[in-house]
């Protein structure tokens, strides 16, 4: 309360670099300052500069569309990001910046035999691992989200969901900042507008970077650059299995009150909630072409429009404010790529694809962990770069495809 | 309250109309828009601002700021300054508590202005956490602007066309008309697109111009794409050449009390007067540079013009606008305080450039006219008129004065201290400001607010606007329906050519994908006993059907599967599991082969599409001599199974079928019940069965047929669900349900299909390393003790943890046994080995059967 009638900066102005840090974190995103602050914070290692190219959370931390879940489907999925909802409960309060993390509920629609199958399937996962989830019926889906077309007349009729209580959402930017303003007070120093060009090493360890402002000495470089991901592994030397895809979004004008839960089908590749401002914001599958250019496209919004009306036909004179895209850094098995590569202190958080951000806490403390320690938490250990050669895949596919 | 016909007004006064606002009734003219009209009637105060709830009148009357939106006929955010008004149109306020002149709301704005300062949210209401979604309901219900209906329904039905011309002019400025018509003299197929807010249109068509308004164009995507709204018609133009001519905007000054009602812009003063014969106030001040025309509108108006100030002579020092009840009552300038009810003000003209950017113009500051520009058009966009960049706008003007508050931004209620104050947080990057402060961020994306935004920024952080440049101008440039965008309102349903059959016997249908699909007539275990002991059909029509020919076809095929071809002889069969890159299973279905040089290449239903798409993009890749035709909608298809089932089909045709004149997995072609079939003897339900796919429009007489002439075998249609349970005791797997995207053909238990001797096939390298590697998991049959069946997707458990998942389970009334399939660890995955799987929230023991549990020779099969 006492900040509302004081102006205290959240952070401080950008310094100059200096020659040498302990650990350079590439990415001022939610990933990047998330391990700063818990490199800080659990570790006490506060020798720790995070670069961005552009301004923080410019990237897929500012473009995504908020929603936190651990309703996965694979047990290592499911039991990671559980982690990370917990962390995320308790985050506003450790930041002592609200989040506005609202656990409004997730439904999940299933419109086939197949996806109730799927959904069945997460559920079992999810209530073994102690995770709130469970398949509902139309009666229950009904009085959850009573706006819901759930007549049967209709080319995908709804016929069962998967329901995750926990699954909420959160004002993204403030993530960013609250996380830089804690990392800043810790001593970490942030660099807005500093671009990595190169990677330095020797011995097959890396030794530095190279940016538009200079060089600088370091042990570590944590990678957390999302859409950039392969580009930055590159100047490492260190290959990604990884194809960049755009993902797109749009909200409408601020409406009153009308969608209290978040909605998802994969289905008619949608997902929709209200923001806490008003606006229906609705996201879509990833398209299917790779590409860097983050360019809006219409028929995104001629075929959004038509599957949200397929599910809210009173949204019919909403009208769309904005759209943007971002970059998503898909892998193969859809799961990520977090932890060690084949360079000794070039470290990856990658491959997140469409749910990186949910996981920003977790990624924070066990990356945070992995550089202080040197030892991979067994945790992320199913998600090792290493993987891809021996062939052990995760598949979060079902679960991860329009499931934000 | 109208002023004396003006010269060229929109009125047609002959033709009065009648509305409702807030259930009163409202008198209009055809040609008035509901703002003017309600503005005739004396309505001042027109919306409530989002934040502090201040009365907000007309500024703009051009439909690009938030002052003005209002619910027509159920529709939030209309803008009431550019809607047409309607007869029986049934006009809202929207955003208030209790009604436009006294909303209880405003209390925000007047005492809690200290506790809402920029970002509050952020800092407050942390703790105690259990109070978070309390304090959420009320900012939830405070936020938001309009309402639609929870329970409305599509009410409107829109269409889209695709049009295209050689020039598209977008905007009837005056130089969006020179442009059509120099296009048009030169002669160029013209279209020009017009917001209806332009009078200048009269006699373009006798050109050869067509004009289409009103309406809007949403923006320039990609490829040139200019999605036009026409109201229920989306036209999406594609043109040689696009001319952009929105013109510019007037841009508001920023000095306390400037969101008072009576403080509006030079365009809206105009309107009010040229196109709706009203006059704007009694007494005004006029604050701009090129104040004259002003003058001239307002003197038209019969409005007393008690002050002038022209900025281009000299920028005031101070501006303060008084008002009572949220309605100017004064103006100071630099110490002179002026009674008015009327201040017009602008600091000048911002080019509305957000078209050109979307399309790739590089947006640049000009010093010396004080605005932003396009420059670098992208080729086949052009720039004609104004916004080009050829007005002006008084720089850095930001009247010195303490106290009230200044707007910014009035879609967010943004104030010059707000600003400010994010900047000494530390949000001193232009797109970080916006974010935390959001100005630019409602409902005039920016139109009126970005310009000084930005002029601010550069003062606070003593920079200049160049340096700060401009935020991404993101699509749509006007707000557009979902109800526009979507079209027509549905996504077709597929039927196969037998559902009118279905329908008659009283099937229960299901869902599959986009078809509709059997699930039973009526009981699935009395269909299965009919298969087991008689005869059944279904309708697989729905598999995907591919002729795949050519010199290559076989060579083809045998490099797409990871099985063998070259040695399928014509007139045989094989079953096929397609794999990916990565070796994991995509699809299955069957090969037969036609002839030397000729496939016939079954899918799955759900995987029709996407197999095609596969081949297609192989070949087109291998380059091979191949051709692929897709038959999966020419032909119907037709299971007949069943220990009769030769029976039957000896009936209806000369072929000999008996068992060694028709082999299991032969492949024929003859005709059945007179119609011209192609027979595949394979066996997914586990009995003796022919597959017939027969032409589409046959498919009736053939099924009729069969039922009729099967009669006295004891024939009998069966759904989905008896052919799941069927194909359940023989283990045969279905792709998707029993597989996922990491399932692959080897831990599947079909190493058999996967041949890697041969020389190469797509995912071959990781079908070797899987081999290498062993399986982590095996998909087994499992038997269930006791009835309870498991729900699919149920869990195979192990010291408390998931360890494996059931992909299957039915109740097989021929076995009096619950029986599935599951995904199991290695070590799990023996004949006999016990597996706990989840059921209701307790474990079941279950037994691991790795052999078929219904005739696991296949002698019924091969009979």
């Amino acid at each position: 309360m006492k900040d509302i009638f004081r102006t205290r900066r959240m952070w401080r102005p950008r310094g100059e670099l200096k020659r040498r840090y302990d650990v350079v974190v590439v990415g001022g995103g939610a990933h990047g300052l998330a391990t700063a602050y818990y490199l800080a914070r659990n570790h006490g290692i506060t020798d720790v500069a995070v670069l961005e190219k552009s301004y923080i959370g410019s990237g897929a931390a500012g473009r995504n569309t908020t929603i936190i879940r651990s309703n996965y489907r694979t047990p290592e999925g499911a039991a990671f990001y559980q982690q990370s909802v917990e962390l995320y409960k308790g985050l506003s309060r450790e930041l002592d910046f609200n989040l506005l993390f609202s656990q409004l509920g997730h439904l999940t629609l299933a419109h086939s035999d197949r996806a109730l199958i799927t959904a069945t399937e997460r559920a079992e996962v999810n209530q073994l691992l102690g995770i709130e989830s469970r398949l509902v019926g139309l009666d229950e889906i009904a009085k959850l989200c009573p706006e819901l077309d759930l007549s049967t007349e209709v080319t995908w009729p709804v016929l069962g969901a998967l329901y995750h209580p926990p699954g909420g959402i959160i004002r993204h930017d403030a993530v960013v900042w609250g996380l830089a303003r804690s990392a800043d007070r810790r001593g970490v120093e942030i660099h807005p507008y500093t671009e990595v060009t190169g990677i330095e090493r020797a011995n097959g360890r890396v030794t530095g970077v190279r940016t538009n402002r200079g060089e600088i000495a370091c042990d570590a470089v944590v990678s957390a650059t999302a859409g950039w991901s392969t580009l930055v592994a590159d100047l490492a030397g260190v290959p990604l299995p990884i194809t960049t895809h755009i993902l797109q979004a749009f909200v409408t004008e601020p409406l009153k009150p009308f969608l209290d839960v978040i909605i998802v089908s994969s289905q008619m590749h949608v997902y929709v909630s209200q923001t806490d401002r008003g606006e229906i914001l609705i996201g879509a599958e990833i398209e299917p072409y790779t590409t860097y250019r983050g360019t809006s496209t219409f028929p995104f919004l001629e075929y959004s429009a038509r599957h949200v009306l397929e599910l809210f036909p009173q949204l019919e004179s909403a009208r769309v404010l904005r759209q943007w895209t971002g970059l998503c850094d898909i892998s193969p098995d859809f799961s990520p790529i977090l932890g060690v590569t084949e360079v000794a202190g070039f470290l990856v958080s990658a491959g997140w694809g469409t749910y990186g951000f949910k996981a920003a806490p977790i990624v924070g403390t066990t990356l945070a962990e992995l550089v202080a320690t040197k030892r991979t938490p067994a945790l992320i250990a199913p998600f090792a770069l290493e993987r891809f050669s021996t062939d052990t895949l995760v598949s979060e596919l079902a679960a991860a495809a329009v499931s934000h | 309250m109208r002023l004396p016909a003006q010269p060229g007004e929109r009125l047609d006064r002959t033709r009065p109309l009648t509305f409702t606002f807030e259930g009163a009734t409202v008198e209009a003219f055809e040609g008035d828009t509901i703002a003017s009209a309600l503005y005739a009637g004396g309505r001042r105060v027109f919306s409530r601002s989002f934040k502090y709830h201040r009365p907000r009148g007309l500024l703009c009357c051009t439909g690009s700021c938030p002052n003005c939106l209002m619910q027509v006929d159920g529709a939030p955010g209309i803008r009431a300054c550019i809607e047409p008004a309607r007869a029986g149109a049934v006009v809202r306020a929207q955003n208030v508590l209790g009604s436009l002149d006294r909303d209880a709301l405003a209390v925000i704005g007047k005492i809690g202005g200290p506790f809402t300062p920029v970002g509050f949210y952020y800092r407050t209401m942390i703790r105690p956490r259990w109070a978070w979604p309390y304090y959420e309901k009320v900012l939830r219900n405070l936020a938001g602007l309009g309402r639609v209906d929870r329970h409305g329904r599509r009410t409107r039905r829109f269409d889209t066309e695709h049009r295209r011309t050689q020039v598209l002019v977008i905007g009837g400025s005056e130089g969006g008309v020179t442009a059509a018509r120099a296009a048009a003299a030169a002669g160029e197929q013209v279209v020009l697109v017009d917001e209806g807010l332009s009078l200048e249109l009269g006699g373009l068509d006798e050109l050869g111009i067509e004009v289409v308004a009103p309406a809007r164009a949403i923006g320039i995507y990609e490829g040139g794409l200019v999605p036009v709204d026409a109201g229920n018609v989306l036209l999406r133009f594609r043109a040689e050449r696009i001319v952009v001519a929105t013109g510019s905007l007037d841009q508001p000054l920023v000095f306390p009390g400037n969101d008072l009602v009576g403080v509006m812009l030079p365009n809206g003063i105009r309107r009010l007067v040229r196109e709706w014969a009203l006059r704007p106030g009694e007494r005004a001040v006029v604050i701009a540079p090129a104040v004259e025309p002003i003058v001239d509108d307002l003197r038209a108006a019969g409005t007393e013009v008690a002050r002038v100030f022209d900025l281009n002579e000299r920028p005031p020092k101070e501006i303060v606008a008084r008002g009572r009840k949220g309605r100017l009552a004064s103006v100071r300038v630099d110490g002179e305080t002026v009674a008015c009810d009327l201040l017009v003000m602008s600091s000048g003209r911002q080019p509305a450039y957000s078209l050109l950017a979307q399309a790739g113009a590089r947006i640049e500051y000009d010093a010396a006219t004080g605005i932003f520009v396009p420059r670098d058009l992208p080729a086949n966009v052009e720039a004609a008129g104004s916004v080009a960049g050829t007005s002006h706008a008084v720089p850095n003007l930001f009247p010195a004065s303490a106290g009230k508050r200044r707007f910014v931004c009035l879609c967010e209620d943004v104030t010059t201290k707000d600003v400010r104050r994010a900047i000494a947080e530390g949000f001193d990057s232009l797109e970080l400001a916006k974010r935390y402060t959001t100005v630019t961020m409602g409902p005039c994306q920016g139109r009126l607010c970005h310009l000084a935004s930005v002029r601010l920024y550069a003062r606070e952080t003593g920079s200049d606007e160049a340096a700060i440049g401009t935020t991404t101008a993101r699509p749509p440039w006007s707000p557009v329906t979902l109800g526009l965008l979507a079209g027509r309102g549905h996504e077709p349903v597929k039927h196969t050519s037998l559902h009118r059959r279905h329908e008659e016997l009283g099937a229960r249908m299901m869902w599959a994908g986009a078809w509709r699909r059997v699930h039973s007539y009526g009981d699935p275990a009395e269909e299965t006993r009919a298969v087991h002991r008689a005869v059944g059909v279904i309708d697989v029509s729905t598999l995907g059907k591919l002729v795949v020919s050519g010199p290559d076809a076989v060579a083809f095929l045998e490099r797409l599967y990871p099985n063998r071809f070259v040695d399928l002889k014509p007139g045989r069969i094989r079953y096929g599991v397609l794999g990916t890159d990565a070796g994991r299973i995509m699809d299955d279905g069957t090969i037969g082969r036609l002839s030397e040089q000729q496939l016939y290449v079954t899918t799955t239903s759900t995987g029709a599409e996407a197999v095609l798409e596969w081949f297609e993009w192989w070949n087109a890749v291998w380059r091979m001599d191949v051709e692929i035709v897709d038959v999966t909608g020419a032909l119907a298809a037709v299971n007949v199974a069943g220990p009769n089932a030769r029976e039957l089909l000896g009936r209806l045709t000369e072929l000999d079928v008996s068992p060694d004149g028709f082999r299991y997995l032969d492949l024929k072609e003859a005709p059945v019940a007179g119609t011209p079939c192609l027979l595949l003897r394979i066996g997914f339900v586990g009995e003796l069965g022919y597959e017939i796919h027969c032409p589409s429009p046959l498919a009736e007489h053939l099924w009729d047929t069969l039922l009729e002439r099967g009669a006295d075998l004891g024939v009998r249609p069966f759904g989905l669900e008896a052919q799941r349970i069927l194909r359940l005791e023989k283990q045969h797997i279905i792709v998707g349900q029993d597989t996922d995207s990491e399932s692959n053909a080897i831990d599947a238990g079909m190493p058999w299909i996967v041949k890697l001797d041969k020389e190469d096939f797509v995912g071959k390298w990781a079908l070797e390393h899987l081999q290498e590697r062993g399986p982590r998991e095996r998909l087994v049959g499992f038997e269930l003790d006791g009835a309870a069946v498991p729900a699919e997707g149920s869990q195979v458990v192990v010291a408390g943890r998931p360890a494996g998942r059931v992909t299957s389970a039915r109740w097989s009334d021929e076995l009096q046994r619950s029986i599935g399939l599951a995904w199991v660890p290695p070590a799990l995955a023996e004949e006999g080995s016990r597996l706990e799987i989840r059921l209701n929230g307790s474990l079941q023991p279950a037994v691991v059967r790795a052999r078929p549990f219904f005739d696991p020779e296949g002698t019924r099969l091969r009979s």
